[in-house]
């Protein structure tokens, strides 16, 4: 049976011109930079680095579009992690989306409500908005058969 | 030796029986009753198909005794027949068709009216299949998904090949069990080493698991034993294959008559269906079927020809043939038809996607194992294989059982013809005929050959369409993954638990409606300080350099007059000038804006702002902060000096307007002030990061117990905001409501060049005001939602309504007509008299929410 993680990822949003997201340079520190729409990214880190992966992102945006907005959203955000060699057909007890190859992502219905999902080794993260944090939890436990691990 | 019970009585089960073939054995030949007649149904089909051997296991009714597995301990009980299936006494319904003739129940019963209702309780007494079991509580089946490029329905020849061929992910979903049907050795050992070729090929193969239906995409459920698995799939094949074509004649729905692989099927389980068995085959598997009857010890005699008719009393006892040598009788205790065959084509039949195509005998009934192989690999490189017919068509006799499901015979459908129902669709529904359990598995093709027969015009002599579920889910299936509360919870949700609060459903989010006393909680409010858990508004922001732009298009107010650290209240109207929302924009230091909503209209703002943004091509960007930001208002006369025990800020009113603004840091956590007036008193909506919710709720409540504060809940906020006069949309408002019928016109700021909704509201004023919305004064407590009366004639009702302390007395808002152009003064309520007020009724003048 899977792991079920809530995970502690830091979310900082960029919203900018196509063209400008379109050259954006995106940071490093092991980041992820999610094209969630053409006029949005959320770039997806460890906590850690989340106030430099901020930085570069403002100043590298600034750049191109001076009015872009960055915001730290990561209270916004809720992760939870399925781990394990099963995790992709856990995964598909919540959702029809296909699951992402590690290092890519995907957007759409999970657990009947709109996420984001993470490919990962051995692992799908579902990104959602922090009031459906309870409700995937359950969802997983419930359907997917999560045994949920505690940090 | 594993036992079961039927009715009762314990039977023996052998390794690998079905119920059906263990009761078989043991004697049993009776297994339901029909419908109508109450005639006795046997084992017919021997594979699933048919619906005459459904019974009851272990409580749960609908089970097809032919293909189900015989377990140790099983409790199974026959479904119709009263005192029992063998002895029915309602079987005399079967001397009684001119009392029960087709479509009787659109015709009798009707007059006088109250005998309908009776009537039909008789009728679902006498009639049904099974009884559901009692329970109380039912577990939604669990539900996954699976995106596949290719899915294969059917396990068989054609469809192993298929699926062993197919390239990327390919699944299979087969009904059964792997070659559990097939009997012939050959076919068999082609399935083995296809099923073989598939695992290695990498395909999942899903046993046990029934495809009910094909949706659009193609979509395709299948039930499995304990999962319900919701597939999306690139390309459907369908290799469900055939079986015998049902024969229509005179006694063809006694016990003991089968379809041939059912019954060779069943005598391959070692039970002999008959002493002496006639097997009458246009097909070329008359002998094959011989063979299989003959190892199970039945004396068997192949025909071919026309049947007639069979005779019997409780089962089959003989046989008129018509062969090629002349009529022949035979006496026999099993008659086996393979007359034709009959594709298993619903499934294909309900989706027209070309993406949705047909493998094996479904296409190319009565082909040759190799040649089911060949199409099952040409479906998986794309080739669709054109349907062959299935010959010969239905023969049907002068008389006999077309939908053995629904009792219906040749002579209902000449009935029903000669009353004007001539389409194979009308008569369907006239005669129910393919509208029972088996869902015209067996008599579609028959209803058209009749209608064919009849000479009925063109496109009335087609197959009735075929629609899905194939099959009958259970209530605990048919919930699985689909009646989902998907609840938001604010972070201070545990909180709230913990004061004991009631949490209500309010639109998706789930919100205290009261912590214990909601008059306590408004005295709160009104007398000494309050909190309330507002993160559930929609938060916006809004920037770039056409922001201001994109708001002064989309809301009617005057954005240049909001200057930075002002807030203003907001209206959102669509293009026809109706109200959709309402909120506050506040425009902060950095020439950003900060926008809130209703609750529930978050998700519909955010998408009314992009849609704009990208119409109008505009600069701007938008972040939905709605879940990002908790919010908390602290209201009451001594809001201030909560936050000010809290906070070193300014908390002026020059450092906070009203309606305003301010960056301020209580109990450490930085929080955009709004100054706000929703329930009438001083207030501060503190927008925050949520992740610090909990810390600011608990320093708000612990430097409260001061002033004795309390949280307010929905109920309380209901109170607050009436005696305020201010509108909940939806509950107040309806969907036409412009400003001026809200008595908002002070929102609108018609001045401006153009805006969303201006040239409706500009036509809409040239007319008379027909209907507003108005405060309302009663001598007595009234119901929400009451009529409101002038002369007896209703001119309106009430939206809202409530005792209030703050004003003393019952007040309400509520929709008013116009009669004879003048909006009445006083109306009634029933037995109460309701007068028209002006609105606020409380603090008229706002000097407490400005103190």
């Amino acid at each position: 049976m899977p792991e079920l993680r809530g995970g502690q990822l830091a979310v900082i949003l960029c919203a900018a011109d196509a063209e400008a997201l379109d050259a954006l340079v995106a940071p490093g520190h092991g980041a992820r930079t999610l094209r969630t729409c053409s006029d949005e990214v959320l770039v997806v880190a460890a906590p850690d680095v989340a106030d430099t992966v901020a930085r570069e992102v403002r100043d590298r945006i600034a750049a191109l579009d001076p009015d872009a907005l960055v915001l730290d959203v990561t209270d916004g955000w809720s992760a939870w992690s399925l781990i394990g060699a099963d995790a992709a057909h856990a995964f598909s007890y919540l959702s029809a989306l296909p699951v992402p190859d590690p290092g890519g992502f995907t957007q759409g219905d999970v657990a009947r409500i709109g996420a984001t999902v993470l490919g990962g080794d051995d692992a799908v993260t579902i990104l959602v908005p922090a009031y459906w944090r309870q409700h995937v939890r359950e969802r997983a436990i419930r359907d997917a058969n999560a045994i949920e691990v505690r940090p | 030796m594993a036992t079961l019970r039927l009715d009762g009585r314990r039977i023996e089960v052998q390794d690998g029986d079905t119920i059906g073939a263990a009761a078989f054995r043991a004697g049993v030949r009776t297994f339901s009753r029909s419908l109508k007649s109450h005639r006795r149904r046997g084992l017919y089909c021997g594979t699933g198909d048919c619906a005459n051997c459904l019974v009851t296991v272990d409580g749960m009714p609908g089970a097809r005794a032919c293909v189900t597995e015989a377990r140790d301990g099983m409790r199974v009980t026959r479904e119709t027949g009263w005192p029992s299936a063998d002895r029915d006494t309602l079987a005399i319904m079967d001397r009684m068709h001119w009392a029960t003739p087709v479509g009787f129940y659109y015709k009798v019963f009707s007059r006088p009216r109250w005998l309908w209702p009776l009537a039909e309780r008789v009728i679902r007494r006498a009639t049904g299949t099974g009884t559901l079991p009692p329970t109380e509580h039912v577990t939604a089946t669990p539900t996954r998904f699976l995106r596949v490029d290719t899915l294969v329905i059917g396990g068989g020849v054609a469809g192993l090949a298929a699926a062993a061929a197919a390239t990327g992910r390919v699944a299979v979903a087969e009904g059964g069990s792997i070659g559990a049907a097939a009997i012939d050795p050959e076919a068999r050992a082609a399935i083995d080493r296809l099923a073989v070729q598939a695992r290695v090929a990498g395909v999942e193969i899903l046993e046990r698991h029934a495809a009910i239906g094909i949706y659009e995409g193609p979509s395709v459920p299948l039930l499995g034993p304990d999962e319900l698995v919701e597939v999306e799939a690139s390309r459907v094949i369908v290799a469900t294959g055939a079986i015998e074509a049902h024969g229509v004649f005179p006694g063809n729905d006694l016990p003991g008559i089968w379809l041939g692989r059912g019954a060779a099927r069943v005598a391959a389980a070692g039970v002999k269906i008959g002493d002496r068995a006639i097997v009458v085959a246009n097909t070329d598997a008359g002998e094959r079927i011989g063979a299989a009857l003959r190892a199970a010890g039945a004396h068997v005699t192949v025909v071919t020809g026309r049947v007639l008719e069979a005779r019997g009393r409780t089962q089959v006892s003989s046989v008129t043939v018509l062969t090629p040598q002349g009529r022949r009788a035979y006496a026999c205790d099993a008659l086996v038809l393979s007359l034709g065959w009959a594709p298993r084509d619903s499934l294909l039949r309900m989706s027209p996607d070309p993406e949705v195509v047909g493998a094996g005998e479904v296409v190319l009934p009565g082909c040759s194992l190799t040649a089911a192989e060949d199409s099952g690999r040409a479906a998986a490189r794309g080739e669709s294989v054109e349907a062959r017919l299935a010959e010969p068509w239905p023969v049907l006799e002068h008389e006999g059982y077309v939908c053995v499901c629904e009792d219906v015979r040749v002579h209902d459908l000449e009935a029903a013809w000669e009353e004007g129902w001539t389409s194979s669709e009308i008569l369907k529904r006239y005669t129910t005929a393919t509208m029972g359990p088996c869902q015209a598995a067996l008599c579609s093709r028959h209803l058209a050959a009749f209608t064919q027969e009849k000479g009925a015009v063109p496109g009335a002599t087609g197959r009735t369409t075929a629609r899905p579920p194939l099959r009958a889910p259970r209530l605990e299936e048919l919930i699985g993954g689909v009646h989902e509360q998907a609840e938001r919870r604010t972070a201070l949700h545990e909180r709230h638990h913990a004061l004991g609060a009631r949490m209500d459903h309010s639109g998706l989010w789930l919100r205290p409606g009261t912590y214990g006393e909601f008059r306590e909680e408004i005295r709160a409010v009104r007398q000494r300080v309050s909190v309330m858990d507002v993160s559930t508004l929609g938060k916006f922001l809004v920037g770039g350099r056409d922001a201001r732009a994109l708001l002064d298009w989309t809301f009617p107010l005057d954005v240049a007059s909001v200057a930075p650290g002002r807030a203003r209240y907001l209206l959102a109207l669509d293009e026809a000038g109706y109200v959709m929302d309402d909120g506050l924009l506040a425009a902060l230091r950095d020439g950003t804006f900060f926008l809130t909503s209703t609750s529930g209209g978050a998700d519909r703002m955010e998408a009314w702002l992009r849609n704009w943004i990208d119409r109008l091509d505009l600069h701007a960007h938008l972040v939905n902060q709605t879940a990002q930001l908790g919010a908390i208002n602290v209201a009451g006369p001594h809001a201030r000096d909560l936050l000010a025990a809290l906070s070193g800020d300014d908390l002026s009113r020059e450092a906070i307007p009203y309606p305003g603004h301010g960056e301020i840091e209580v109990a450490g956590v930085p929080c955009r002030a709004l100054a706000v007036g929703f329930v009438g008193e001083l207030s501060y909506e503190l927008h925050h990061p949520r992740g610090r919710s909990v810390e600011l709720w608990d320093a708000l409540l612990d430097a409260g117990r001061r002033w004795d504060i309390r949280p307010h809940g929905l109920d309380a906020l209901d109170v607050l905001r009436l005696e305020k006069g201010h509108v909940y949309l939806a509950q107040d408002t309806m969907p036409d409501d412009h400003p001026t019928k809200l008595g908002l016109d002070w929102a609108v700021a018609m001045r401006k060049p153009d805006f969303v909704g201006k040239r409706a509201l500009e036509r809409m004023a040239q007319l008379p005001l027909e209907r507003s919305l108005v405060g309302l004064r009663f001598d007595g407590s009234p119901q929400r939602g009451h009529p409101l009366t002038v002369d007896g004639a209703i001119v309106g009702r009430i939206t809202s309504c409530t005792e209030s302390e703050a004003v003393g007395g019952s007040i309400g808002l509520g929709w008013v007509r116009a009669v004879d152009g003048v909006f009445p003064a006083q109306l009634r309520a029933g037995e109460l008299t309701a007068t028209v007020v002006p609105t606020p009724f409380y603090d008229p003048g706002g000097e407490r929410l400005r103190a």
